[in-house]
């Protein structure tokens, strides 16, 4: 807890300092996305690696948030600062329906029902083009008044420091719900439904509490993505993003709040330099995964901490030799 | 399900648990017929029988794991046949399992936290704020956590993961985890399976020490008969899904009836 806690510190720390460092438009937009996809990544592990239920349907919610923020600027002129918090809150209802639903079944089903959610929303996306305008998407989303004069560095800077605090905001709360009685009831579900139950614990409660908070962290980073790209169609519903994420979760390490930010930090990165591969860089992500889920089953933060514990307990039994005094984890 | 009942935690009321009739088919196999016990206060009541005599589904029928398709369990003056697992632990009833469930990726000392879930409750949205209050009951049952490892015996292995453990601590930690919802009845479920003799001894010693502190009664089915007759105050029998005697431990021993079905005629035969 303590060593998890300290690392959000210095990641959060290190990208606060970034946009002072780094003063080149194209590197910061890497960065916006790389902290964009660490709160997706964030918010999927909360139902994957603390409830433990596979979701494929996390497009939905991002999409839901997207869209809402979308309309709500075009349509209704709500400035950013309305829109993010509200795609919050709408992907959080929705994450409420969907999961009242889906959190009933276990397992391949659960996997199945929630991946056709979000094919489903992609087809209303598609199709209702009174209100989505369909495949032609939402565009022209209009920027915040503060960034008319602003040079596009400007602009950009401005966009990294919201989706710092979104990120900050994302990792706090998820903090506070994996090191909470709550958190240790889901863990519980995961881990064993009959001892859950057992001692007292609703599994739906919990499983609908993440899946819930994962949906507004979701909704809230499609509400930035609407603003951000400044325009929004079917494809964000699309299972690419989903991949992605999957992809983060799994190689930073499921269940443990450090790896999507790891995960995230590298997938971003391999996608960026990897594009001019563009057909081998899937095939790479997917002999990539297959490593990580047959070698690295918990993930590289997974990996590194369970050398931390081994050579902790090693230190304890050896009185700590000097042999425990490698290189720090 | 009286839904009133589940506002009594209060651990105060010292209740008796009543099942009446309860029975149970499955696609026309009776797996239990007509079991009625009672479950005083300040008790430990063995439930014994052959393989297949129903007594697991016995427990699952009591704890909301199956609905009964007759009878009634009483809490108390709560009727509370066919409740949700959750709500029988809620009110005071917690069961551990045959077959070894726990919470396989975390370490000992992390299980019986987990097990303080109820004691730790909180509002939503003091799982986001935490305040002092919030704080405090975190080092409460943190400290409770390691007063139960330390009570079974765990001590030396508290952050091991459970994965780890061998078969007789796997089985204190489920006794662990069930102590740690702080039950009124605590019900065990085959508890001392795979334990060596030496480790049974053990284990009846400490089920004697948690009645009366810690827990107000104990219902436990078990097939070391050394064990059983040790702790028990009265011992039900059962036998293809139907109670066949009950009584105290020398009345069972000496019970033909029992001995035919289960005990074996041993020296006479």
């Amino acid at each position: 807890m303590k060593f998890e806690k300290h690392c959000l510190w210095a990641l959060m720390a290190l990208g606060a300092m970034l946009p002072f460092v780094v003063q080149d438009q194209y590197v910061l937009h890497i960065a916006i996305m790389v902290l964009f996809y660490a709160i997706l990544a964030t918010s999927l592990n909360l139902v994957v690696g603390y409830v433990g239920e596979f979701s494929l349907g996390h497009t939905a919610f991002l999409g839901t948030g997207a869209y809402a923020a979308a309309l709500l600027s075009t349509q209704y002129g709500w400035p950013i600062w309305a829109t993010i918090p509200t795609a919050g809150v709408l992907a959080a209802i929705m994450g409420f329906i969907v999961g009242g639903i889906t959190l009933r079944l276990q397992g391949p089903f659960f996997v199945i029902v929630t991946l056709s959610f979000a094919e489903v929303l992609r087809l209303v996306a598609d199709n209702w083009i009174a209100l989505t305008n369909g495949p032609m998407g939402i565009a022209g989303i209009p920027q915040p008044e503060l960034l008319k004069e602003a040079s596009n560095l400007a602009a950009k800077q401005f966009y990294y420091a919201i989706v710092w605090a979104l990120l900050a905001l994302a990792l706090y709360l998820s903090f506070r719900f994996v090191h909470s009685n709550a958190g240790r009831a889901a863990v519980a579900v995961r881990e064993n439904r009959y001892v859950a139950q057992s001692i007292g614990i609703r599994p739906l409660s919990y499983s609908m509490l993440a899946l819930v908070l994962g949906a507004m962290l979701s909704g809230m980073a499609g509400g930035f993505y609407a603003h951000y790209i400044s325009f929004v169609g079917p494809e964000v519903f699309r299972f690419a993003f989903m991949i992605s994420m999957i992809i983060m979760v799994l190689i930073g390490g499921k269940g443990t709040l450090v790896g999507p930010l790891i995960g995230a930090l590298l997938v971003t990165f391999l996608e960026e330099y990897l594009r001019e591969a563009k057909e081998l860089r899937l095939s790479i992500f997917g002999l990539a995964v297959i490593a990580i889920v047959l070698f690295l089953p918990r993930g590289l933060m997974g990996f590194i901490t369970q050398r931390r514990e081994a050579r902790s307990s090693a230190a304890t039994s050896l009185q700590s030799t000097p042999a425990a005094d490698g290189r720090p984890a | 399900m009286s839904t009133s009942a589940l506002n009594h935690n209060a651990p105060a009321a010292r209740r008796p648990l009543t099942v009446r009739g309860l029975g149970k088919s499955f696609g026309g196999i009776h797996a239990v017929k007509d079991i009625s016990f009672d479950v005083r206060p300040g008790e430990i009541v063995g439930l014994i029988g052959p393989n297949g005599a129903g007594k697991t589904t016995c427990f699952n029928l009591i704890t909301g794991f199956y609905g009964p398709d007759t009878g009634e369990v009483r809490f108390g003056a709560d009727e509370v046949t066919g409740c949700k697992p959750y709500h029988m632990a809620r009110m005071g009833i917690v069961r551990s399992f045959q077959k070894t469930n726990i919470l396989k990726s975390l370490t000992v000392f992390e299980n019986v936290l987990t097990g303080h879930y109820m004691e730790a409750r909180q509002p939503l949205w003091r799982t986001f704020f935490p305040g002092r209050a919030v704080r405090e009951t975190e080092l409460a049952v943190r400290d409770s956590a390691a007063r139960i490892v330390q009570m079974l015996g765990l001590a030396h292995r508290i952050n091991t993961p459970a994965s780890v453990l061998s078969c007789g601590e796997l089985r204190l930690l489920e006794v662990a985890l069930a102590l740690a919802a702080k039950p009124q009845i605590l019900m065990l479920d085959e508890p001392a399976a795979g334990l060596n003799s030496q480790e049974a001894r053990n284990f009846g010693e400490i089920l004697k020490t948690l009645l009366g502190d810690l827990v107000q009664s104990i219902l436990i089915v078990e097939h070391n008969m050394g064990l059983v007759m040790n702790v028990s105050d009265r011992i039900v029998v059962m036998n293809f899904g139907e109670k066949l005697a009950e009584g105290t431990p020398a009345q069972i021993q000496a019970d033909t009836r029992v001995i035919d079905a289960y005990l074996g005629g041993g020296k006479k035969a």
